[in-house]
């Protein structure tokens, strides 16, 4: 470190507050304190004349020491470090405190090698992480695609992307953004135009994105670029705004279709358990007039055998006052007119029924 | 140190400095680099790092090295289906003859213009012999080995090498799109109005099942039971006429009565009766004759 051994404490006094030691790379000195201080030296120097030779070269040297230690530079955890001396590639360092030669002869770049870089295709999403959620807008002259069934489809995707080989990324290709981005645009419509409609909004979603993957990493390594593509992720893959209304009609026509069937399921449901109840209402109905009927008439036949069984024991006597009994009741609650000699006959009573009449005594009496 | 002394030493390096400045310079690892002699080049420069050349009389023109972007116009091109499409194509391309290509285009800008012209003749040539639903299929990808092929050809000349020329956008212009766009239409409103319908049957379907199996259980049901009744009935004559068959004649005497009974008592029946009717037999007489 020479100007630890030249200087020892001479006019740099200040010079324990090294450049490096401020951190966070190559930091320029205090350019113009220096040169003040520089300039106080020479004009103690010269007016003396005998110690100017000395003091020249102890400045110069100064002036080297402070030159040289812009060199250290750091790199962060997620950087690598290339350094050119010339512009022209002398290392590849990781993360820590460096030092390559200061400007114009040496120069770093610290390229974020960890870092994940995101490009989004067919839509401009919001600024920070880019996934749903955010306002996107769409670009329709990027996202919408010819199908290889000669539809349209309206697909945007996000492309998630990071530095591979840094060497590779700062001098093979000039522009790597817009490189990616131009060939996920192709790799995406090679790879639409292949497939069908249905397939790129539906099942094949995740097919289309391997595939489209495979082929931007492959169109990315042939140009050397030392770009690995992380994902290609599709955020929306659907049938473009002017017909989206016929496709979400087709939607709703199968959950129509569902409702339909289902209304008449319902149906089905209902009567066909009805009509068995129904049924096992009428059949229970049947049964018990059958039980019904054949009761009775065994109770029936059963007390006639019983009467008939009686009525053998004196069959003229019981068969009379049966008669009797019953004309009996018969006679008992009915009004009675009894006319004497033959009806009808010649010297008898005229035979008329004045029906009124009876009527009305009729209703008397049941008063 | 006299004041004079002081000047000269100062020209000195002036001097110094300035033909150190003509005569180092650097070609960084993304550049490559032609040395001109009065404008005429003599000499390229392809090793990165510090290089020198003679001071004042000759001068650098530095090239990139990397691989570049020519994006031409899109051009539209009519296909052998008669469908028009507009293509935007790329093409990535890395210099590497500088000679050649300073003696062709000098600058980019006028590579861009002259090599973006054959680049789009040569995907017009080669695209317009297909048909959309080619350019679609896998045939992309000899279309585009095609292209770049006739491309390459041409390349050598402008002292460039084409790394890859792809078919970027393929769109269709807007009234195509539209008939595209209607066809698409067309065929979902189909496809709904097939679903529909579909659904219709099947609901009909469902119904008209269940109508046929309320009809044929009630059916059932009907002759089950019409079969009970009978059983019933069948029954009840069989166990009357058993027990009614052992005297038919007290049947009917004991069977009327009981009808009277049944149909007479306390009915406000008006009767008309003679008194010779069997009732009456002891009515007029002790002994039960009448004369």
């Amino acid at each position: 470190m020479p100007w630890q051994s030249d200087n020892g404490g001479g006019p740099w006094g200040g010079g324990g507050q090294s450049p490096w030691g401020r951190g966070g790379g190559r930091q320029p000195p205090n350019i113009e304190e220096l040169l003040r201080k520089g300039q106080d030296r020479i004009r103690q120097f010269i007016p003396g004349g005998g110690a100017s030779t000395k003091g020249v070269v102890l400045i110069v040297l100064a002036i080297i020491a402070v030159w040289l230690a812009t060199g250290f530079y750091t790199v962060n955890p997620r950087e690598q470090g290339v350094e050119l001396i010339f512009g022209r590639l002398f290392e590849v360092t990781g993360p820590g405190l460096k030092y390559n030669l200061p400007g114009p002869i040496g120069e770093v770049l610290t390229p974020q090698v960890e870092a994940i870089n995101r490009v989004d295709v067919g839509y401009r999403g919001t600024a920070d992480t880019g996934a749903r959620g955010g306002v996107a807008r769409d670009v329709p002259e990027e996202s919408t695609i010819l199908t290889g069934d000669q539809n349209i489809v309206d697909v945007d995707f996000q492309v998630q992307w990071k530095i591979s080989d840094a060497v590779a990324f700062l001098f093979n290709i000039r522009d790597p953004e817009a490189t990616v981005k131009r060939a996920a645009e192709s790799a995406m419509r090679e790879v639409v135009g292949q497939a069908t409609f249905d397939d790129t909004v539906t099942v094949g979603r995740q097919q289309i994105e391997e595939r489209t993957e495979e082929l931007l990493q492959a169109i990315l390594d042939s140009y050397g670029s030392g770009i690995s593509i992380e994902n290609v992720r599709l955020q929306k893959s659907d049938a473009p705004a002017e017909v989206i209304d016929a496709f979400n009609d087709v939607q709703r026509a199968r959950q129509d279709k569902d409702r339909l069937q289902n209304e008449a399921q319902a149906y089905a449901n209902s009567i066909v358990p009805e009509a068995r109840g129904e049924a096992e209402q009428m059949i229970q109905q049947a049964s018990a007039y059958r039980e019904r009927l054949i009761k009775e008439a065994d109770g029936e036949a059963q007390r006639f055998t019983l009467v008939y069984d009686a009525y053998l024991v004196a069959p003229e006597v019981t068969k009379r006052r049966m008669f009797l009994e019953t004309l009996g009741q018969v006679f008992g609650s009915a009004d009675k007119i009894i006319i004497d000699g033959p009806l009808g006959g010649g010297q008898g009573v005229v035979p008329y029924l004045a029906l009124p009449e009876i009527n009305k005594r009729s209703k008397e009496g049941s008063n | 140190m006299s004041r004079t002394k002081l000047a000269v030493l100062g020209i000195i390096v002036i001097f110094v400095g300035l033909t150190v400045a003509q005569t180092l310079y650097t070609v960084r690892e993304t550049e490559q680099a032609i040395v001109l002699q009065f404008g005429k080049p003599i000499r390229v420069v392809k090793e990165p790092g510090l290089a020198y050349k003679l001071p004042f009389v000759q001068n650098v023109i530095t090239y990139d090295d990397r691989i570049l972007d020519l994006d031409p116009a899109e051009v539209q091109i009519l296909l052998t289906d008669k469908k028009r499409i507009n293509v935007d194509a790329y093409a990535r391309y890395r210099i590497i003859d500088p000679l050649k290509f300073f003696q062709a285009a000098r600058t980019e800008a006028v590579l861009r213009d002259r090599f973006g012209k054959i680049i789009n003749s040569a995907i017009r040539q080669e695209i317009a012999k297909n048909s959309l639903g080619d350019l679609l299929s896998e045939n992309r990808l000899s279309i585009m080995q095609a292209i770049q092929s006739k491309v390459s050809s041409e390349a050598p000349t402008f002292g460039i090498e084409i790394t890859d020329v792809r078919i970027g956008r393929t769109d269709l212009p807007p009234d195509t799109s539209q008939a595209v766009y209607n066809r698409m239409r067309t065929e979902r409103e189909r496809e709904a109005r097939e679903l529909r319908a579909e659904g219709a049957e099947e609901a009909q379907k469902i119904r008209a099942r269940a109508d046929r199996e309320q009809i044929v259980i009630l059916a059932e049901a009907q002759r089950t039971s019409d079969i009970l009744r009978g059983q019933g009935e069948g029954q009840r004559n069989r166990i009357l006429g058993k027990a009614f068959s052992r005297d038919p004649e007290f049947f009917d005497f004991y069977k009327s009565l009981a009808e009277y009974e049944e149909n007479l008592v306390d009915s406000n029946t008006t009767m008309v009766l003679t008194p010779d009717s069997d009732f009456f037999r002891y009515f007029g007489s002790a002994t039960g004759s009448r004369e």
